[in-house]
């Protein structure tokens, strides 16, 4: 997979941009295949954790992928992931006193799937709260599992799609350059793709509602 | 239409032979309406009975001169059909609404042409006999008729040989892992994982193939107990069109006497997918065709081609 932003047009609304793409697709005959939502929530440590030990405060996201309903990830900026069953979210209640959710801190993308030939193609309004700030784009080329191989396949097919938008490869994909692609490579560029939106939100851009 | 001509029609018999027809018509008819009178008004029972009766001799005289000459025409008139060489259906082109429905003219285009296309197919067939492209060895030359169910000595390979040529090309490709198995009996499946590509089930039949899947490095390649799945197909696209051409590639590597050879050169072949997704067409450059990689290998270069780009 790669997941990557796409700009909002110039002048266009996201939702505007979001058509405009999706279009896109099915004029290449990509099929609608339902809807898909990733969902991402911060927690830092407590701080009465902090002081003891002496160390900096560690951002840890808690993500879920409708494309893997019954998993939890947990992800540490740079660090490792943890890939649980559902009832993880239960447990981070339990750890309130260690992890604290940070206000207002949940941001999603919601939108729909489609399939092409053997890509599945995501296209999703990121939110944060009530207001749209951008759009995601995630393509799937699920026959080939070690993400390095396909990169220049991805590409072509990406060039297609987002013409000048195309994005560089993933940093995950150069990582581990024959390991086997896995659920937790995509949490990690959602994660990444929703720290580049939220910084974003400082500056508006021009376009966005 | 010459020809239908020269048969030699007697047109004039052909109207003798039909007034005839109406001649003999008639006096049948008097036949019948003579019995159907009986016996007229006469003085005497036996005048009337003598009377009718010489009538209905008249008749019946009348009757056979009236066939007689029927038979003398039919023999005139000839048998046109007989000599042409589309018979009966011949006389098609002695239909007058010829110029609307050109029929006869279909037909012997027709019959032309399904001469040639069996003078063809039989030359086919001699030229195919002379090759030895048929998958079992008991179907080559004339000899091999005298005894059609002799067994191809091929198929009768001890196991151990199976295993030895097997295990042989295991070595020779690093990058391909070939697991052999024997869940029915004496013929192999071979379980071939190339790279972190594809999965290959193998259907062996003694040293033959006889069947090929080809599926994702990531899909499953067994049933719910366990054994080899060699039924379903892969869910991808990519893998079901790769095997179509191994499926293809069976039948190109073809040699019965050295089946061993046939089955190391669909390896070799079948290795040239480990780059699958990192090959672009050689013809037109591209990776991606209708959402496709480039899914065949040349037999003999085992250069990459997207389908349709293969000459
Ligand atoms: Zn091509």
């Amino acid at each position: 997979s790669s997941v990557s932003q796409m700009p909002v047009a110039e002048g266009k609304s996201v939702q505007q941009t979001v058509e405009l793409l999706t279009r896109k697709l099915e004029m290449l005959g990509a099929e609608k295949q339902g809807t898909f939502c990733v969902d991402c929530e911060t927690y830092h440590t407590a701080a009465s954790t902090l002081g003891s030990q002496g160390q900096a405060g560690k951002l840890m996201y808690v993500m879920h992928d409708s494309e893997y309903p019954l998993s939890c990830f947990a992800l540490f900026e740079n660090g490792p992931c943890l890939i649980a069953d559902t009832n993880f979210d239960v447990l981070m209640v339990k750890l309130k006193g260690f992890f604290q959710s940070a206000k207002a801190s949940k941001i999603e993308t919601r939108g729909t799937r489609y399939q092409y030939c053997d890509f599945l193609v995501k296209v999703g309004t990121v939110t944060m709260g009530t207001s749209a700030r951008g759009i995601s784009v995630e393509v799937e080329y699920g026959p080939c599992v070690v993400a390095s191989d396909c990169w220049s396949l991805l590409l072509e097919f990406l060039q297609n799609f987002l013409g000048s938008h195309t994005p560089g490869a993933p940093t995950v994909f150069g990582n581990r350059h024959d390991a086997v692609y896995g659920p937790a490579d995509t949490m990690v560029q959602y994660m990444e793709l929703f720290n580049k939106i939220r910084k974003q939100q400082q500056v508006p851009v021009a376009g966005i509602r | 239409m010459a020809d239908v001509l020269s048969v030699g029609v007697n047109l004039e018999a052909f109207a003798q032979a039909i007034s005839a027809i109406q001649a003999l018509r008639s006096s049948v008819s008097r036949v019948f309406d003579c019995l159907k009178d009986g016996m007229q008004n006469k003085e005497t029972l036996e005048g009337r009975e003598k009377a009718f009766i010489a009538h209905f001799q008249d008749n019946l005289h009348s009757v056979n001169r009236d066939l007689n000459e029927l038979e003398r025409l039919s023999n005139l008139v000839g048998k046109p059909s007989e000599n042409h060489p589309l018979h009966n259906s011949g006389l098609l082109s002695l239909d007058p609404v010829q110029d609307k429905t050109p029929l006869y003219s279909q037909l012997l285009q027709a019959y032309k042409w399904s001469n040639k296309l069996q003078y063809h197919a039989g030359l086919a067939s001699g030229l195919l006999n002379q090759q030895s492209l048929k998958r079992s060895a008991n179907q080559m030359g004339v000899s091999a008729k005298r005894r059609p169910k002799a067994q191809p000595t091929t198929l009768v390979l001890p196991p151990q040989y199976v295993d030895d040529v097997i295990s042989r090309i295991d070595r020779m490709f690093p990058e391909m892992s070939i697991h052999l198995s024997r869940p029915n009996g004496t013929s192999a499946m071979l379980l071939v994982t190339l790279g972190k590509v594809l999965k290959v089930i193998v259907v062996m039949r003694s040293l033959f193939i006889d069947r090929t899947i080809v599926k994702g490095y990531n899909e499953n390649v067994y049933t719910e107990d366990g054994k080899l799945d060699i039924w379903s197909k892969s869910n991808y696209q990519v893998f079901q069109k790769v095997t179509d051409h191994a499926t293809t590639a069976l039948l190109h590597y073809q040699l019965p006497q050295m089946p061993d050879v046939v089955v190391r050169s669909f390896m070799t072949w079948l290795r040239s997918y480990i780059k699958l997704f990192q090959a672009p067409c050689q013809r037109c450059g591209k990776f991606l065709q209708d959402g496709l990689p480039p899914t065949w290998r040349d037999f003999r270069t085992l250069e990459a081609f997207h389908d349709t780009c293969r000459q």
